[in-house]
């Protein structure tokens, strides 16, 4: 076989196992609450994880691998020499994939976005030099990792205090508060999820229009699931009679059906937002072996890839991710759903908005912004400050680490290929 | 997110609550107690001074473990302040409580018949104060899980004005006691310098009560 192909095989089984770790570790994320308060068996969820997932890689993944795959370094950076690039972006896969085996060997949780941006860096600069490197690019994707998990603490708090504390949890008639808030909440979360498909989306599939279509498209649908959902709740209200002790559980089996849309929608986004980790550098690396003498202004991220990034993910999570999913269903008691859903709405809102944006960013970064704005406006008993901090060191380290292993890695691969 | 998963700290609240619940069983021994130093039963208090010890050594054990669950990195809904308040408040009820039992222990009083009704009177007041407030503690743990607001929050806000009240009511029974046992001439001293000690123990519990209420209502307006 001639070295390329090789690299080929090398760069489509990195990309897939990279895929199929996000599938398998971080789909608890969004669903890990809904199992633990019971709304939902496990093999629903692995159902719904799996449309869901898919379908944010699908429509939304494009933008954030196209950030990672030509925008930190130019592939025409590489015009003369574009195996350099093919070998670099093979080498970042396998050092992410490399360290996520080390981290979690020793049962730290990292960042899959952390540690393919830290590859991508570290490899850009032996192969042509820090000074190739689009650093104005870099320090955007750093802000938004600093920005992204305080949009997520400010959306869920802002949730939290000012939605669901003071119109539901304060009022004199909360379930029947919840009974308006929730179509109001679906309603928007449906609105959202179709605006990110159709503004701006794929446009093998038409999905590329304007906004002054896709607003009132969206804004149409929210409407109708509102109205819809609003109707469904009144018929089964008026069925029940809620005795005065059984208010706030009520409350919390309502916001308990509504956690199974919010955590479709948190899978979406995270689909939408770390597909990208496996595929952005699938692209690129594809792209050059398949045609080396065209080196292309920016890497174009067809359809098919983003449904290769999408069934890895889906691999992932129906052969790992539902033992995680279940140990944490299990241990995860602290988060009612009332608590669950503001996390979980502007988690999701926030990694979706930068996705758009196509920002590589942590999902578990935000939700642990939002849990911290749920936990300000007093929605948790304990919130482990420790933990947090070990969380976010071992995030830091990801980078440099994975830096450095994606400079040995290159090393390796130009000593064997070149 | 298994690593997510520890951020969820363990709640203080479940154990507060039973703190509480322990340090009412202490309080609710008072009665029987009071029942034995009437009937100038001194084998029965003995032992149900025993049972009392027994029993605040317990609650001890229970603040304890509340303590070592409140590490500094954990980020609470409530001022950290006002749990430990709360809890050496409740710790001091328990004691008072353990004070009437021992004072009882010393000696075989002999009170007449006529100090009974109000001497149980006073017994009964301070064991309901404390009842009416640990059926409020018993409600932080839900009124967490309701985020410390709405009308549940409003009508524990309402009881604990009930509970200043009742301690006010304690202290006056006490007061009217007090006047009788020092003013009477056929009493002879040691029992009233007993009766005094007892009512100061009582006392002490109605009082720690109230203050443990303030407390809780810091705990639910704060912030």
């Amino acid at each position: 076989m001639d070295p390329l192909t090789i690299l080929l095989v090398i760069a489509v089984v990195g990309g897939l196992y990279m895929a199929w770790n996000i599938g398998a570790n971080d789909v608890a994320n969004a669903f890990g609450a809904s199992v633990g308060s019971g709304a939902l068996t496990i093999r629903r969820v692995v159902l719904l994880a799996a449309v869901f997932e898919f379908s944010g890689a699908f429509f939304v993944g494009a933008p954030v691998a196209q950030t990672i795959s030509g925008s930190i370094v130019a592939p025409q950076t590489f015009a003369f020499r574009p195996e350099v690039l093919g070998i670099g972006m093979v080498a970042a896969l396998l050092a992410s994939s490399v360290w996520l085996n080390i981290a979690t060997f020793f049962g730290q949780p990292v960042s899959t976005t952390h540690a393919i941006i830290g590859a991508v860096v570290g490899f850009a600069c032996v192969a042509c030099g820090p000074a190739c490197v689009h650093w104005r690019q870099m320090a955007a994707i750093a802000a938004s990792w600093v920005v992204s998990p305080l949009v997520g603490g400010v959306l869920a708090y802002s949730i939290y205090r000012y939605g669901v504390k003071r119109y539901i949890l304060e009022s004199r008639h909360p379930v029947y508060m919840a009974g308006l808030f929730m179509p109001l909440a679906m309603g928007s979360l449906a609105g959202i999820v179709l605006f990110s498909i159709v503004y701006r989306g794929l446009p093998g599939l038409r999905l590329d229009l304007p906004a002054a279509y896709a607003a009132p498209i969206a804004a149409g649908a929210a409407v109708v699931i509102a109205v819809g959902i609003r109707l469904m709740i009144r018929r089964r209200m008026w069925r029940h009679h809620i005795r005065r002790a059984d208010r706030y559980p009520a409350v919390e089996r309502w916001f308990g059906y509504m956690q199974v849309a919010t955590a479709s929608y948190m899978s979406f986004a995270h689909g939408a937002n770390d597909c990208a980790n496996a595929i952005g550098p699938l692209a690129a690396a594809i792209q050059i072996f398949r045609d080396p003498s065209n080196v292309p202004e920016q890497i174009a991220i067809p359809a098919w890839i983003l449904a290769f990034g999408g069934i890895g993910i889906v691999l992932g999570l129906s052969t790992y991710g539902y033992k995680v999913i279940k140990t944490i269903g299990k241990n995860i008691t602290e988060i009612t759903p009332t608590r669950g859903f503001p996390a979980d709405f502007g988690t999701a809102t926030t990694v979706l908005v930068f996705s758009k944006l196509g920002m590589p960013i942590s999902t578990t970064f935000v939700i642990v912004g939002a849990v911290m704005g749920v936990g300000l406006a007093r929605g948790f008993a304990a919130l482990d400050l420790g933990v947090i901090r070990r969380i976010f060191t071992s995030w830091v380290i990801t980078i440099p680490v994975s830096a450095v292993l994606a400079m040995v890695i290159y090393w390796i691969l130009m000593a064997v290929m070149g | 997110m298994p690593g997510l998963l520890g951020v969820f700290g363990k709640s203080p609240f479940e154990p507060l609550v039973q703190h509480a619940r322990k340090v009412h069983e202490c309080v609710a021994l008072v009665r029987p107690i009071a029942d034995g130093i009437l009937a100038a039963d001194l084998d029965r208090v003995n032992e149900l001074q025993f049972q009392m010890s027994r029993t605040e050594y317990e609650a001890d054990q229970l603040k304890d473990q509340v303590r070592q669950n409140l590490p500094l990195r954990y980020f609470l809904p409530v001022d950290r302040e006002d749990v430990t308040r709360f809890l050496a408040q409740m710790d001091r009820i328990a004691d008072d409580a353990q004070d009437f039992a021992i004072v009882a222990t010393f000696r075989r009083i002999h009170l007449p018949n006529e100090y009974h009704a109000e001497f149980v009177a006073l017994v009964d007041k301070v064991v309901a104060v404390s009842e009416k407030l640990l059926s409020l503690a018993e409600r932080v743990a839900q009124l967490q899980r309701e985020a410390f607001v709405g009308p549940d929050a409003e009508h524990v806000l309402r009881e604990i004005q009930e509970v200043a009240h009742m301690e006010w009511e304690a202290d006056k029974l006490s007061r009217k006691l007090a006047r009788h046992y020092y003013g009477a001439d056929d009493l002879d001293p040691i029992t009233i310098m007993l009766l005094d000690k007892l009512c100061v123990a009582l006392g002490g519990v109605a009082n720690h009560a109230e203050n443990v209420g303030k407390n809780l209502r810091l705990m639910i307006t704060r912030k």
